[in-house]
C-alpha cells in the first residue's frame, strides 16, 4: 500500500498501457470480450484515480504526490510528475470520460474493436501523463504523441470526410506544437545562459528572467500552440469538422479532455512563465475570446448538423474559459477551472444524446429528426438536463461557472463581461430551439424523413443509462454542491493570482520607474 | 597538440597503424573470402555468402569494441582511430549488417550473382569506414572514391533493368564531377597551406592566427586560396550528403537501385559523408575564413524546402522516401551549424537514430516489392493495416519517427539539434526547420491514411497479397532478416525515443574526441 501511495501517479499513468498488453493476445473475433475488460478496465482506472482524490489534501497549492527521478540528465529532463487542485479534477474527467465513452461505444463500433480499445487506452495514457508532468519535455512528449491515436480514432471510425478532417486536424495541431515548441525551447536555452545549468524542471524555469519585449514574441509562440487546441476564435476551424466526423466516443474526449489542454496550458505554462507578457497581452486575449463567444454562438444557430451545432458550441463555451482565465481575477479564474470541467461533462454529455440519436436515425440532419420525445421519455429527460446544465440553469452545473466567471471579469473588464453574458442568451437560443425541433416538432417537411423510422425509436437501455448517469449526477452535485470542488482548485487558483499579482508589483514599478526618469 | 613525428619512428609505429586500420582490414579480409567463394561453385550457391558477410561485420563490430578507448594514430598521420570513429563505425557497421540482411530474398528474386554482391558491400562498408577514420586529404579522396565506386557498381546492378542501368549511369557522371571538385578542393587547400593532413593544416591556421586581433587577418595571400578550396571541397561533399542544389542524383538513384542498395546508401554513404565533413568542419573551417556558417544556414533551409516539398508530390515511395532524406539531411545540417560539443554530439546523436529510421522505413518497401513498378507506389499500401497489423504499425512508428513525432528518436535527434543551433542564436534557422516539419508530416501521414483508412471498403480487398508477388513474402510469411532487421530498428527508435542517455552519452563522449588532436 505503500509502494501503491509513492508511485499513485506513475501507476494512474501507465494502468491503461499495461492492460493494452492484457488485450493484445485476445482474439479479434471476440468482440464482447474485448469490449467488457477494455471497459472494466477503465472502471478500475477510474478508481485508481478517485484514490487520489480521497489523499488528496486540499489545504496547500502545493504539488503533491511528487515523483521526481533522472530520465536525461544532459538535457536537465526529469520524470516530474506532481498535481495540484486544477490537474486533480482534470485527471479525475480523463478517467471517467474514457471510461464512459467506451461504455459508450458498443453499439457504434462495429468493426476493428481491437485496435479501438487499444487506441483508447493507449489515448488515456498520455492525457493523463500530459496533466501530471511538471517537466516541460515530459509534457510535450506526452502531448503531442496525444494526436496519434487521436488521428487514427477519427480517421478509422469516423463518418463522412474523416480523412480529411483527421489531417486537419493533426496538421493544424502540429503546426501549432511545434511553433509552441519552439518558444519552449528558447526560455530552457535562456535559463541555460542565465544560469549555466540545463533543465526542463517548471518550478525552476518558471524563474527565468525574460524581457519584456521577448516575452510577448514568446507568448505568442506558445500562443499558438496552445490557442490551436482550445481552440480560441481564429484557429478553430479544424474543431467543428473533427467533431462532427469523429465517433461519438472520439466527440466525447475531444470535446470532454482535449480541448482542455489549452487551457490548461496557458495556466500551467503560458502565463506562469511568461508574466509580463501575460498581463500585457491580456485584454487581447479577451476580445479575441470574446469575439469567440459570439462567433461560436451565432454560427451554432445557423447549423443543420446536430453534432457540428454541439461543436460550435463548444467554441462559445471556451471563449467564456478564456475571459474567465485571462480576467486573472481569483474568482474569475476559479470559474473558469470550474466551467473547464462543466463543459467536459456537459459537452460530453451532449455528444453522448447526439451518438444515440444518430445510432438510431442513422441521420443528424436537424431537420429530418423530430417528434422523438413521445417515443423515448428517459431520453428525452436526460437529454434536457444536459442540454439545460450547458445554457447554465442555476442549480445545474454550468450556471456556477459561467457565473463565476462573469462576476470575476465584471470588475476589470465590464463592458467585454456584459457584451460576453449575452453568450449565454444565445446560447440558451440555439441549444433550446435544437432541442424543440429535434424532439418536438412533427413537422419534419423533408420526403426523406419516413426513411428514418421514428415511430420505431427505441428508448435508451440500460447500458446507456449507466453510460450517461455518472455525468448527470456529475450535473447536480455540482451545481447544488460545487464546495468539495471549488475548495480543492482554491488555493491553487489563489497561488497562481498571487503569483501574477507579484509581477504585476513589479512590472508596475518598472513602468512607474520609466515615466519618472522621462519625466 | 599530440605530436604525431615521434611515433612515426617509435617501436610501436607499425603496431599502432595496423591496430588503427583493423576493423577495416577485418571487412576487407572477409570479403575477399566471399568473392573467392566464386571460384567454387558448389559454395557459391546457396547461404554461405550471406553467412560469411554477417560473420564479417560481426568480428568487426568486436574488433571495434575491443579498441574502444584507444587513441590511435596510423600511417604518418594518415589515419586515426578514437572515441568518434568507435561511433560511427558501429553506425556504419550497423547499416551495413542491415544491407547484408535484407538482400538475401531480394538478390535471389532478381537473380544476381550473390558472392559478388555481398563482397561488394562489404568492400563499400571498409570505405566507409576508410573515409570516416582518414586525416589526409588524399586518403579522404581514395576512399571517398573506393566508397563511390563500390556504390555506382551496386546502384546498376540489376542485370537488363533499364531504370538501374540508368540511375548508375546518372550517378556516376555526376559522382564523377563531385569528385572532381573534392579534388580540386584538396589541391586549392593544400596550395594554400602546405599541408595534407588535417591536423597539420589545423595547427597551421591556429599558429597562424595565434595572437592577432583580427583573427585570421594575418592570413591575407592565402585566403582567397584556401577558401576557394573550402568552398569547392564542400560542394564535393554536399553532393554525397545529398543537399539541395546537388541533390539531383538522390532521387534516380535511389529508385533505380536494387532497394537494398538503396537502404545502405541513405543510411551508410550519407553517415560517412556527414562524420568526414563534420571531421573537417570541426578543424578547418571553423577559422571562418568566410563566413561558412551563412553558406551551410542556406543549404540546409534549401534542402530542408525542397526535400518536403518533392517529396509531397511523388507517389513512388523510394522517390519519397529519397527526397525525404534530402530534408533529414538538411535537419542534420542545423546540428552542424549549431557547433559545439552539443551540436556535433546532436549531429552524430542524429545520424545514429536516422539509420534505424530509415533502414526500417526502407525494410517495409522491400517486403512488398516486385519486378513491377507499380508496387512501389503508395497505392500499393491500402489497406495494409488490417491486412498485416504488425508490419503497419512499425512502418507508422517509423515514419513518425522520420516527421518527428515524439516517443521516437526522430523527435529526440530533432530536438537536440534544434535545440543546439538556438543556443548558437540560429533562431530564424529552427524556426524555418520547424515549419517544414510540421509541413512534411503531411506526406508521412499520407501513407498512414492509406494504410489505415482505404478510401472504400473495395479498395481493402484488392490490396497487398492480391496484386502479384511480393519478394519480402515467402509462403506467406516474412523473410527472416527482414524481420529480425524490422525489430532491431524499431526496438532502437523507441529505445533513443525514450530513454535517450546512454546514447546521448556516447555521441559526447564520440564528439568531445574530435578535439582530442
Amino acid at each position: 500500500m505503500d509502494f501503491f501511495m509513492k508511485y499513485l501517479l506513475t501507476i494512474l499513468i501507465f494502468f491503461p498501457t499495461a492492460s493494452i498488453f492484457l488485450l493484445l493476445p485476445i482474439n479479434k473475433k471476440n468482440e464482447s470480450l474485448l469490449r467488457n475488460l477494455s471497459t472494466f478496465l477503465s472502471l478500475v482506472e477510474f478508481i485508481i484515480s478517485y484514490y487520489l482524490f480521497v489523499y488528496f489534501k486540499p489545504d496547500t497549492y502545493k504539488f503533491q504526490f511528487v515523483e521526481k527521478f533522472n530520465w536525461i540528465p544532459s538535457f536537465g529532463a526529469s520524470y516530474f510528475l506532481g498535481i495540484d487542485g486544477v490537474s486533480l479534477f482534470l485527471i479525475l474527467l480523463t478517467t471517467l470520460l474514457t471510461f464512459v465513452s467506451l461504455l459508450s461505444s458498443y453499439r457504434y463500433i462495429k468493426e476493428h474493436v481491437k485496435e479501438f480499445v487499444i487506441l483508447m487506452l493507449l489515448l488515456e495514457t498520455f492525457m493523463l501523463g500530459t496533466f501530471a508532468a511538471l517537466d516541460i519535455l515530459l509534457f510535450y512528449l506526452f502531448w503531442e504523441f496525444m494526436l496519434i491515436p487521436m488521428y487514427f480514432i477519427i480517421g478509422m471510425w469516423g463518418t463522412g470526410r474523416r480523412i480529411y478532417s483527421a489531417v486537419k486536424f493533426v496538421l493544424y495541431t502540429l503546426a501549432g506544437s511545434l511553433i509552441m515548441l519552439f518558444g519552449l525551447i528558447y526560455i530552457f536555452i535562456m535559463h541555460y545562459n542565465q544560469t549555466g545549468n540545463f533543465t526542463f524542471n517548471l518550478l525552476r524555469l518558471y524563474h527565468t528572467n525574460i524581457p519584456a519585449g521577448l516575452q510577448i514574441l514568446l507568448f505568442i509562440a506558445l500562443f499558438l500552440g496552445f490557442a490551436v487546441k482550445v481552440p480560441i476564435f481564429p484557429f478553430h476551424t479544424w474543431l467543428p469538422d473533427a467533431h462532427t466526423e469523429a465517433p461519438t466516443a472520439g466527440s466525447v474526449i475531444l470535446a470532454g479532455v482535449l480541448l482542455k489542454f489549452g487551457v490548461y496550458g496557458f495556466f500551467r505554462f503560458a502565463i506562469p512563465l511568461l508574466p509580463t507578457a501575460a498581463l500585457i497581452l491580456a485584454p487581447f486575449v479577451i476580445v479575441i475570446g470574446v469575439v469567440g463567444i459570439l462567433y461560436g454562438a451565432f454560427v451554432s444557430i445557423v447549423q443543420r448538423d446536430l453534432k457540428r451545432l454541439v461543436a460550435f458550441s463548444s467554441v462559445s463555451h471556451m471563449g467564456f474559459i478564456m475571459l474567465g482565465l485571462f480576467a486573472l481575477s481569483a474568482i474569475s479564474v476559479n470559474g473558469a477551472v470550474i466551467q473547464l470541467l462543466n463543459h467536459g461533462i456537459d459537452t460530453g454529455a451532449l455528444f453522448l444524446f447526439v451518438g444515440m440519436i444518430y445510432e438510431r436515425m442513422h441521420t443528424r440532419q436537424i431537420k429530418d429528426l423530430g417528434g422523438i420525445a413521445k417515443k423515448a421519455p428517459i431520453l428525452t429527460t436526460l437529454f434536457l438536463i444536459s442540454v439545460l446544465a450547458s445554457v447554465g440553469l442555476p442549480g445545474l452545473n454550468g450556471f456556477i461557472g459561467e457565473f463565476l466567471i462573469l462576476i470575476g471579469s465584471f470588475r476589470y473588464y465590464p463592458v467585454l463581461t456584459i457584451i460576453a453574458a449575452s453568450g449565454i442568451i444565445f446560447a440558451a437560443v440555439y441549444l433550446l430551439w435544437m432541442f424543440q425541433r429535434v424532439m418536438f416538432d412533427e413537422s419534419a417537411t423533408s420526403p426523406h424523413s419516413s426513411e428514418h423510422h421514428a415511430e420505431i425509436f427505441e428508448d435508451m437501455n440500460l447500458r446507456e443509462i449507466v453510460t450517461v448517469l455518472p455525468l448527470i449526477i456529475l450535473m447536480f452535485l455540482m451545481g447544488f454542491y460545487p464546495a468539495p470542488f471549488l475548495d480543492r482548485i482554491g488555493p491553487t487558483v489563489l497561488h497562481f493570482i498571487s503569483m501574477i499579482n507579484h509581477h504585476k508589483i513589479v512590472y508596475n514599478a518598472i513602468k512607474i520607474k520609466a515615466g519618472l526618469s522621462n519625466a | 597538440m599530440h605530436n604525431i613525428m615521434p611515433s612515426i619512428y617509435g617501436l610501436n609505429f607499425l603496431e599502432q597503424s595496423i591496430l588503427s586500420i583493423i576493423p577495416e582490414v577485418v571487412i576487407i579480409i572477409f570479403a575477399f573470402m566471399v568473392l573467392f567463394l566464386t571460384f567454387f561453385e558448389k559454395l557459391a550457391k546457396g547461404k554461405n555468402s550471406y553467412y560469411l558477410s554477417l560473420i564479417g561485420i560481426g568480428f568487426s563490430i568486436l574488433y571495434v569494441f575491443m579498441l574502444s578507448g584507444r587513441n590511435l594514430i596510423g600511417f604518418y598521420g594518415s589515419v586515426v582511430f578514437n572515441g568518434y570513429e568507435v561511433f560511427l563505425f558501429i553506425a556504419i557497421l550497423l547499416s551495413g549488417f542491415f544491407a547484408v540482411l535484407i538482400s538475401k530474398d531480394y538478390i535471389e528474386n532478381f537473380d544476381i550473382p550473390y558472392p559478388e554482391y555481398y563482397s561488394l558491400i562489404l568492400f563499400g562498408i571498409s570505405a566507409m569506414m576508410f573515409l570516416v577514420s582518414s586525416n589526409n586529404l588524399i586518403m579522404v579522396f581514395i576512399s571517398l572514391e573506393f566508397m563511390s565506386i563500390c556504390a555506382y557498381i551496386l546502384t546498376g546492378y540489376i542485370k537488363g533493368s533499364t531504370r538501374s542501368t540508368e540511375a548508375a549511369l546518372k550517378y556516376f557522371i555526376l559522382g564523377a564531377f563531385a569528385s572532381g571538385f573534392l579534388l580540386f578542393g584538396s589541391v586549392f587547400i593544400y596550395a594554400a597551406v602546405g599541408h595534407l593532413n588535417l591536423y597539420a593544416i589545423h595547427t597551421y591556421l591556429e599558429n597562424i592566427s595565434y595572437g592577432s586581433p583580427n583573427g585570421l587577418s594575418r592570413l591575407t595571400g592565402i585566403s582567397e586560396y584556401l577558401s576557394a578550396g573550402l568552398l569547392l571541397f564542400l560542394v564535393g561533399l554536399a553532393f554525397k550528403m545529398s543537399l539541395f542544389p546537388f541533390h539531383a542524383w538522390t532521387p534516380d538513384a535511389y529508385d533505380g537501385a536494387p532497394t537494398p542498395v538503396t537502404t545502405f546508401m541513405a543510411t551508410g554513404i550519407k553517415v560517412a559523408a556527414f562524420a568526414i565533413f563534420l571531421r573537417i568542419y570541426s578543424l578547418i573551417y571553423n577559422f571562418n575564413i568566410i563566413n561558412f556558417n551563412d553558406i551551410l544556414w542556406l543549404l540546409a533551409v534549401l534542402s530542408m524546402t525542397f526535400g518536403n516539398i518533392a517529396a509531397l508530390l511523388s507517389s513512388n515511395i523510394k522517390r519519397l522516401l529519397a527526397y525525404s532524406s534530402i530534408a533529414q539531411a538538411g535537419y542534420i545540417l542545423i546540428g552542424i551549424i549549431g557547433g559545439g560539443l552539443y551540436g556535433y554530439s546532436g549531429t552524430l546523436f542524429y545520424l545514429l537514430s536516422y539509420i534505424f529510421m530509415t533502414a526500417g522505413a526502407f525494410v517495409i518497401v522491400i517486403i512488398f516489392e516486385n519486378s513491377d513498378l507499380i508496387s512501389l507506389d503508395i497505392k500499393k499500401y491500402t489497406g495494409l493495416g488490417y491486412k498485416r497489423p504488425f508490419i503497419a504499425a512499425a512502418m507508422s512508428f517509423f515514419l513518425l519517427s522520420l516527421a518527428g513525432i515524439p516517443v521516437t528518436s526522430g523527435f529526440m535527434g530533432k530536438f537536440y539539434v534544434f535545440s543546439s543551433a538556438i543556443k548558437s542564436g540560429y533562431n530564424w534557422l529552427v524556426f524555418i526547420a520547424l515549419l517544414n516539419s510540421a509541413f512534411a508530416a503531411y506526406y508521412y501521414i499520407k501513407i498512414i491514411v492509406k494504410m489505415y483508412m482505404p478510401d472504400n471498403e473495395d479498395s481493402v480487398n484488392s490490396c497487398v497479397i492480391a496484386e502479384g508477388k511480393n519478394y519480402g513474402i515467402i509462403n506467406g510469411s516474412i523473410g527472416d532478416g527482414l524481420l529480425i532487421t524490422i525489430l532491431i530498428c524499431l526496438f532502437f527508435t523507441l529505445l533513443m525515443g525514450i530513454y535517450p542517455q546512454i546514447f546521448i552519452n556516447f555521441a559526447n563522449y564520440s564528439a568531445a574526441s574530435l578535439w582530442r588532436i
